[in-house]
């Protein structure tokens, strides 16, 4: 669940939730008794998700929140994204995790255009979330009940919408629109309420439920070795620590020895859950969590890689990577620094080599060792990841667990970011050391 | 440092007597000796001397020797990157940093005999704060290494920030001399994210721990009661940094620590950085509020400009040039505005190599463009290193292939001159 700040991502699911009884009355009355104590009842469904103090003093989604429901075909999990722009890599975090995009836009005349215009965080949200492989996206029209349910307004942003929604790749069959109001929960489940009247005057197809319910699941890649890249780690109720995260590749097994990487540690699988539910095996796909005995927690970190001791990940410090420039301003050049993102680990990099630049359809090299690469430019470079400390003879750089694109697709996307803006997405090509 | 004496002759022969103080000074001193220099300084060497009855006995000597610099190694005791994942516990111990970290040795062959030490017999020289050291360079002091030693001895230079570059969880915190940055400890702290399934009570206890183990580290390693600390910056992507004051304030107050609550009152600085890792100092230097309080420091100032080129890169390629070979193209044609040069070319040891950059910055000089020396511990140097060390901003736009076309032109054209003068000739 993805959008510019202040759309409503995290009203529309807490109202989601409520409405497919996820969440009992006696939450809803206090969520909504605590946020208007607060001066904020325009927060309250939010506060579902927004859990710790600070998000609900400033009224953000600071972090990942991560739920589920389940519709009549499909057991879906939601992790809403904060939409802020200093906490992207939290959401890419999250959207790594994510087979299909839920895009929430406002649809206040002023704020859809703040959200949408270039620096906003749709279009870069929208970026991100292809880059990292997703391709079925519904957008949420929401807040329409604020322009009195304009069916022109809603036309208008479909419009701007669909071309950029191309233009980024998504495939125009796999996308859906939909007008939404998350406040009085019209359109999520059913168009019922009174305050639905006039949409259902011009609109007749499917509510949200309905969109979530006919989302089709990727292919996975059940046969590789397993592999899940950490993305929480927190202590469990009686023993062992529990790690989260989205498995990447294979079948993992209660019982079974893994090995942690970065490092030299193992651990044993006592338990896992999925859907709050234990089970005795996961596979490709599920959104898992692990609780693992018999390893001190200090050696699970966020970012780290689960993978059989068999079958490891390679580790990585330099490597090649194929990667397309967005919209930026300043050209990228050799030696630049960069952050580069995979999956939940964000490290400081630099670009050490422009091999080649790349015509974007073909994939034929149309230059080599160019000097800089310009916007919108496809390129192979050299990505080699910073030692820590700037003093003295460099230190060695502290490898991360990378595999190419070619041997697993989720294992071998990277984000690469700089100064606070995504500057281009790619896959990993080669592994030099 | 201190120049205790100079005796350099029109030609640029001669020694240099320098007295080292702090950090920093070790750095000056890395950057302005180099291999086959003649460097005396006070040493302590063990000698064994054979008696006649064939005992031997061995007693360190206290004396002074002059080496021919063979390699120099600096080394600054920063924090060590490793602990980059580990929790660093929170030693209550009040142990006080230590005035100097950074450590220079030099080693080589003796130059100079006497009664302990024979000729060619090699050592390594210790430098140490406030002893005195002798250099004399062989072939000669040349315009930037001189203009280094006058840097290095003005007095008073000492602008220095403490910064502590956080994000939730992970803080760096790095000290900024003129000259240096110091990454002079880490702490990470896991943070549980807040969707895990038992509440977000975790969350907020490991936070809690976060800014007691911050706090701990921010006494022991910012000097915060030096006079010479201009400003205590808390940089950091989201509102960690309001969390990290804040909570720092209470605990000062909670402490009775006046003298802490004060400093961090009147001197801290809070500045949006978009990440939370170390280069993103950069950002910290060149936003408004560092401006206006550091312009005139160099650390500023070379952010500053290195800005200006990468931003020209953006709107005029054609106006940015870098890369050795391309930048003394442009200077052939007198086209460089402002040179950004890194020091770490200057140490080079190969002295010819070192002889040609000294040549490009003196005649860039002469054309009256300005010449900024970055100096590679600070993170914008490092970034110049990492686009070969040498970047120029033109006075006017050049296309990198035509001036490559036609240096191929003129040296072809050379090459027929030649031929037609030896067929002249035979």
């Amino acid at each position: 669940m993805t959008g510019h700040v202040d759309a409503g991502k995290s009203t529309l699911m807490g109202r989601l939730l409520y409405e497919l009884g996820r969440v009992d009355e006696k939450t809803r009355v206090a969520n909504e008794r605590g946020s208007s104590k607060a001066g904020k009842s325009s927060f309250s469904w939010a506060w579902e998700l927004d859990g710790t103090i600070e998000e609900r003093e400033r009224g953000i989604t600071m972090d990942i929140a991560l739920q589920s429901l389940s519709t009549p075909r499909r057991q879906v999990t939601i992790l809403d994204a904060p939409g802020h722009k200093d906490f992207i890599p939290n959401m890419i975090s999250g959207a790594a995790q994510a087979d299909c995009a839920l895009l929430v836009v406002d649809a206040i005349t002023g704020e859809f255009e703040a959200g949408f215009d270039r620096g906003g965080q749709t279009r870069e949200h929208l970026l991100l979330v292809r880059s990292l492989g997703v391709s079925q996206v519904i957008v949420a029209v929401n807040k329409l009940d604020q322009v009195n349910w304009d069916q022109s307004r809603f036309e208008e942003i479909c419009g701007l919408l669909r071309a950029f929604l191309v233009q980024s790749g998504f495939p125009s069959s796999k996308t859906s629109f939909i007008p939404v109001s998350a406040m009085l929960g019209v359109n999520l489940v059913n168009r019922t309420s009174a305050d639905a009247a006039v949409l259902s005057k011009w609109y007749n197809g499917p509510t949200l439920v309905d969109l979530l319910d006919e989302l089709e699941p990727p292919t996975r890649e059940i046969a590789s070795p397993f592999r899940l890249p950490i993305s929480n780690v927190f202590k469990g109720q009686s023993s062992g620590t529990g790690v989260t995260g989205r498995i990447c590749g294979g079948v993992v097994q209660v019982g079974e020895r893994l090995r942690v990487l970065p490092g030299d540690e193992s651990a044993v699988v006592r338990l896992i859950d999925v859907e709050e539910q234990s089970v005795p095996w996961a596979a490709a796909g599920t959104n898992a969590t692990l609780y693992l005995t018999s390893i001190d927690p200090i050696h699970l970190s966020i970012g780290s890689v689960l993978c059989p001791p068999s079958d490891i990940v390679p580790l990585a410090t330099v490597f090649t990577a194929r990667i397309i420039v967005f919209d930026i301003q300043l050209p990228i050049t050799t030696g630049a620094s960069i952050e580069l993102f995979h999956h939940s680990r964000d490290v400081p990099a630099t670009i050490s080599k422009l091999i080649a630049t790349l015509d974007r359809a073909s994939g034929v090299v149309t230059k080599k060792n160019p000097r800089v690469l310009t916007k919108g430019t496809s390129a192979e470079v050299e990505i080699s990841l910073r030692a820590g400390t700037l003093s003295g003879p460099a230190l060695s750089a502290r490898p991360i667990p990378l595999e190419a694109f070619s041997v697993n697709k989720d294992m071998g996307r990277i984000l690469v970011r700089r100064g606070g803006e995504t500057i281009s997405a790619g896959i990993v090509q080669n592994i030099i050391c | 440092m201190k120049l205790v004496g100079k005796h350099v002759d029109k030609n640029g022969a001669g020694h240099v007597n320098l007295r080292p103080e702090d950090d920093e000074d070790m750095w000056h001193l890395y950057n302005i000796i180099q291999q086959g220099d003649l460097v005396r300084a006070p040493a302590i060497r063990r000698v064994q001397s054979i008696s006649a009855t064939g005992s031997t006995e061995s007693h360190r000597v206290k004396l002074s020797l002059t080496i021919q610099v063979s390699r120099v190694e600096f080394s600054s005791s920063g924090a060590p990157s490793s602990s980059a994942d580990q929790t660093s516990s929170p030693a209550g111990s009040s142990a006080a940093a230590p005035t100097t970290t950074a450590a220079l040795h030099i080693s080589g062959p003796v130059a100079s005999e006497n009664r302990h030490v024979k000729m060619g017999a090699f050592h390594t020289l210790d430098i140490e704060s406030n002893r005195d050291i002798r250099i004399e360079k062989v072939d000669g002091w040349d315009s930037v290494a001189l203009a280094r030693v006058e840097e290095s001895c003005v007095p008073g230079r000492g602008a220095e920030v403490g910064a502590v570059v956080c994000g939730e969880g992970t803080a760096a915190f790095c000290l900024l001399s003129q000259h240096m940055t110091l990454v002079t400890h880490r702490i990470s702290v896991p943070i549980p994210r807040k969707a895990s399934a038992p509440g977000t009570s975790q969350y907020e206890k490991a936070m809690a721990r976060f800014y007691a183990t911050l706090y701990d580290a921010f006494v022991r390693h910012i000097p915060y009661t030096s006079p010479s600390l201009r400003a205590i910056v808390l940089a950091s992507p989201g509102w960690v940094r309001e969390g990290v004051f804040n909570s720092m304030i209470t605990e000062a107050g909670r402490r009775g620590d006046k003298t802490l609550s004060k400093a961090l009152r009147e001197k801290t600085v809070k500045v949006h950085v978009s990440s939370a890792h170390v280069h993103s100092l950069v950002e910290v230097l060149k936003s408004p509020e560092i401006v206006a309080q550091l312009k005139e420091t160099k650390f500023a100032r070379e952010g500053i400009v290195l800005d200006k080129f990468f931003k020209m890169l953006g709107v005029d390629e054609m106006r940015a040039w870098y890369g050795p070979d391309h930048v003394r193209l442009a200077a052939d044609r007198g086209a460089i505005g402002t040179l950004l040069i890194s020091d770490e070319l200057f140490r080079a040891s190969d002295p010819k190599l070192r002889k040609t950059y000294v040549e490009l910055v003196e005649g860039v000089q002469q054309k009256g463009a300005e010449v900024v020396m970055f100096s590679s511990m600070h993170e914008s140097g490092q970034q110049l290193n990492q686009l070969t060390g040498i970047a120029a901003i033109l006075t006017f736009p050049l296309d990198v292939e035509v001036v490559e076309a036609e240096e191929r032109e003129a040296r072809e054209e050379e090459r027929r001159q030649q031929e037609a003068e030896t067929l002249d000739g035979g």
